[in-house]
């Protein structure tokens, strides 16, 4: 009898606790997102935030890391596993769209109030796309334009207020900063053979008049050309082909390089460390009167298709987009919407130098889409990397790309 | 049915459950991966079909593919030229260490002691401090050359594809010269001491009882040690991620980095596993060697 008893008791505390389980369950509708974002970055702070307001809808966050962001991803949709909402960095997420595994927002983002195509910038929204459809939001962005000493200028003769506008003019300047005697190279950028190296060179032969599909144009001929020039003139440092965005810029920022090409993620680390006036530039173009393009960075949001909850995981990112003017005042990340300025930080140099960086984002061109990317900016990285240790003309190598990336679009 | 209890604890019972657990560990963590690597090396797989085993099989299709790459030649050449130059590097100087240190001069297990240190760093940590000092314009190394007057300009260690793989083996030599010197140590010491005074007895000179005695006993360390070196520089991952990124132009690419960019850059998960099946036979013929070598140990 006793034991009976306690068996039956047992049963009811178990029906209790599911019975209780079930309630919570109806009550609040979880939605799983997982972004690099660490606890000072958008992310995390945007859905606590959310949280707070007790929608019904409760939002569990994940931090992955970048370089897992990719291979985890997968790795849970394959087996049934993924979170409801993943920020995924741009050029990989035509990967996804292309196969099925993000869901199509189209439908939804046509009918929201908040959300509106028309108020992003062309180039992150199109990352976004494919095959016409829309299968996420951008969550922030950011590009690359000219930074460069002022006071070098003035002390080679240089007018401080008249970057250089064109390639020419760019390898010109160049010349006549350099001083090996004093350390110093004309320009710092990045042509390493990863992603780095891609995002750096795309937005030359875009400016040309070519793209990744026509890779061995003329107009990009010319610009690896330039790179060349730059590198064999010993213009920039041959540590160039192995250096980050990030170490080259730190040369500038010590004074061993006069230009530098990078983006707004410098911005903080050069205010507190460039012991000179610097300015900002729009990147230069071929010739005067050239179409203007830049790289185009940052992740963007994105539903996976297997989602028990669409539409409350589109209403979660309906609240991150409302939330995008605070992208640059709480987080210091540029939010890819033109429809919001971006509010002055009460620093000279670092306002200047964001209106060149909104200015040059109208010009931004994503990477791709294409589901392939990694295996043709692959081969654009090989055409460079080839061509600037002097194993390859630029023509041969761009050729040797063509190929490859022909290969790879079938 | 009490046989078999009294076997478990004390007898052949227990000998195989000793045995059956480290195999069943090593057979489920080693071995199922690696024959899973095996099976994926003949098949189609991308991202998508990443989660399922049942994968199209595709044949020798992934090693036609990999040969007919033009970077293929050149990057099993430059892991030819890492694994045997950092193990040459590795060995002299770990064994000029080792003699040095058995001389027993003062302090001289201390010293040796300390020289561990550069084995118990991350790789990661290495590479970094090796990527300051092998810079271009503001390396230590090239301020050195410069200052001793052996070179005019500076040589660009990561960026010259004449230098970058060298720059590797110069940072993977200074990791592993310090292991090599404690087990080649190991080895000295086990040398008997009476060897030496009868051959002195007899008029050998110093070379000849290098030659004659240290040597020849050394022969199992000396195997031992040159089989774990292959297996350790064919693991080199780090140095190259943090110093060169297998560049310029793929001058510093190496097999087990290559595997990685290709399974974890570019997704071409196939590809990446047909390398690492490549790289698996050198490392069974490593094996064999270490072994072989150490076998007389176990007897001894």
């Amino acid at each position: 009898m006793a034991i009976r008893g306690s068996a039956i008791l047992g049963a009811l505390a178990l029906a209790g606790v599911s019975l209780f389980g079930l309630s919570a369950k109806a009550e609040d509708v979880t939605i799983n997102v997982w972004s690099l974002d660490r606890d000072i970055q958008p992310a995390p702070n945007l859905i606590a935030d959310f949280n707070k307001l007790n929608t019904g809808i409760k939002v569990e966050y994940r931090q992955i890391q970048f370089d897992d962001v990719v291979s985890e991803a997968m790795r849970a949709y394959s087996t049934g596993q993924a979170p409801d909402i993943i920020a995924i960095d741009n050029p990989e997420h035509a990967l996804f769209s292309s196969r099925g595994a993000f869901l199509d927002l189209t439908e939804m983002i046509a009918k929201s109030t908040v959300v509106k195509t028309s108020n992003y910038f062309p180039g992150p929204l199109a990352s976004t796309m494919w095959d016409g459809k829309n299968y996420g939001l951008p969550k922030a962005t950011n590009t690359i334009a000219l930074y460069y000493n002022k006071d070098m200028f003035k002390a080679k003769g240089l007018d401080p207020n008249k970057p250089p506008q064109t390639w020419d003019e760019l390898v010109d300047a160049a010349r006549k900063l350099t001083d090996p005697s004093a350390n110093v190279y004309g320009l710092a950028f990045s042509a390493k053979a990863n992603e780095e190296g891609t995002f750096q060179f795309l937005p030359w032969v875009q400016m040309a008049g070519g793209s990744y599909e026509h890779i061995n144009s003329e107009g990009a001929v010319k610009a690896l050309d330039i790179w060349k020039t730059i590198i064999a003139e010993k213009l920039a440092s041959p540590d160039t082909l192995t250096r980050g965005q990030w170490d080259s810029t730190g040369t500038f920022n010590s004074g061993n390089a006069a230009m530098a090409i990078s983006g707004p993620w410098e911005l903080d680390r050069m205010v507190s460390e460039a012991k000179f006036d610097w300015g900002a530039a729009l990147l230069p173009v071929p010739e005067v009167g050239a179409e203007r393009s830049s790289a185009m960075g940052d992740f963007n949001w994105a539903i996976f298709s297997n989602t028990q909850h669409p539409a409350e995981a589109f209403k979660v990112l309906e609240y991150f987009a409302s939330q995008d003017d605070r992208m640059f005042k709480d987080f210091g990340q540029l939010p890819a919407r033109s429809d919001i300025a971006i509010p002055e930080t009460g620093v000279p140099l670092k306002d200047a130098a964001l209106k060149v960086f909104i200015e040059q984002l109208k010009f931004a061109k994503p990477r791709g889409p294409h589901p392939e990317w990694p295996k043709i900016s692959k081969a654009i990285q090989d055409a460079i990397q080839a061509a600037l240790t002097g194993q390859m003309t630029s023509k041969e190598a761009l050729d040797q790309a063509a190929e490859k990336i022909k290969a790879v679009l079938g | 049915m009490k046989r078999f209890l009294s076997s478990i604890i004390d007898g052949r019972g227990f000998d195989i459950g000793l045995v059956s657990l480290p195999l069943a560990f090593l057979l489920t963590l080693s071995g199922l991966p690696l024959l899973y690597n095996i099976v994926m090396s003949f098949q189609e797989v991308d991202m998508f079909s990443l989660g399922s085993f049942w994968r199209p099989f595709v044949g020798f299709k992934n090693y036609r593919d990999l040969f007919a790459q033009p970077e293929t030649w050149p990057i099993l050449a430059n892991t030819a030229t890492f694994v045997v130059a950092s193990i040459v590097g590795q060995f002299l100087v770990g064994f000029g260490l080792a003699l040095f240190f058995w001389t027993n001069f003062p302090g001289a297990s201390w010293l040796r002691g300390l020289f561990l240190v550069s084995w118990v760093m991350p790789g990661l940590v290495v590479g970094a401090i090796w990527n300051w000092i092998l810079s271009g314009d503001f390396g230590v190394l090239n301020f050195i050359l410069r200052e001793t007057g052996l070179i005019d300009g500076n040589i660009f260690w990561r960026s010259d594809p004449g230098f970058s793989l060298w720059a590797v083996i110069i940072a993977n030599i200074w990791l592993g010269t310090s292991f090599n010197m404690i087990l080649l140590s190991v080895g000295l010491s086990a040398i008997p001491r009476d060897l030496y005074e009868a051959s002195e007895l007899d008029g050998a000179n110093v070379w000849q009882r290098f030659w004659t005695i240290t040597l020849p006993m050394m022969r199992s360390s000396i195997g031992a040690i040159i089989a774990l070196g292959l297996i350790f520089t064919l693991q080199q991952f780090d140095l190259f991620a943090a110093i060169t990124s297998g560049g310029p132009n793929n001058a510093s690419n190496v097999t087990q980095y290559w595997a990685w960019d290709l399974s974890f850059r570019q997704y071409d998960f196939a590809k990446g596993a047909t390398i690492s099946v490549i790289m698996i036979v050198f490392v069974m013929i490593a094996s064999v060697v270490y072994v072989r070598s150490t076998r007389h140990e176990v007897r001894g």
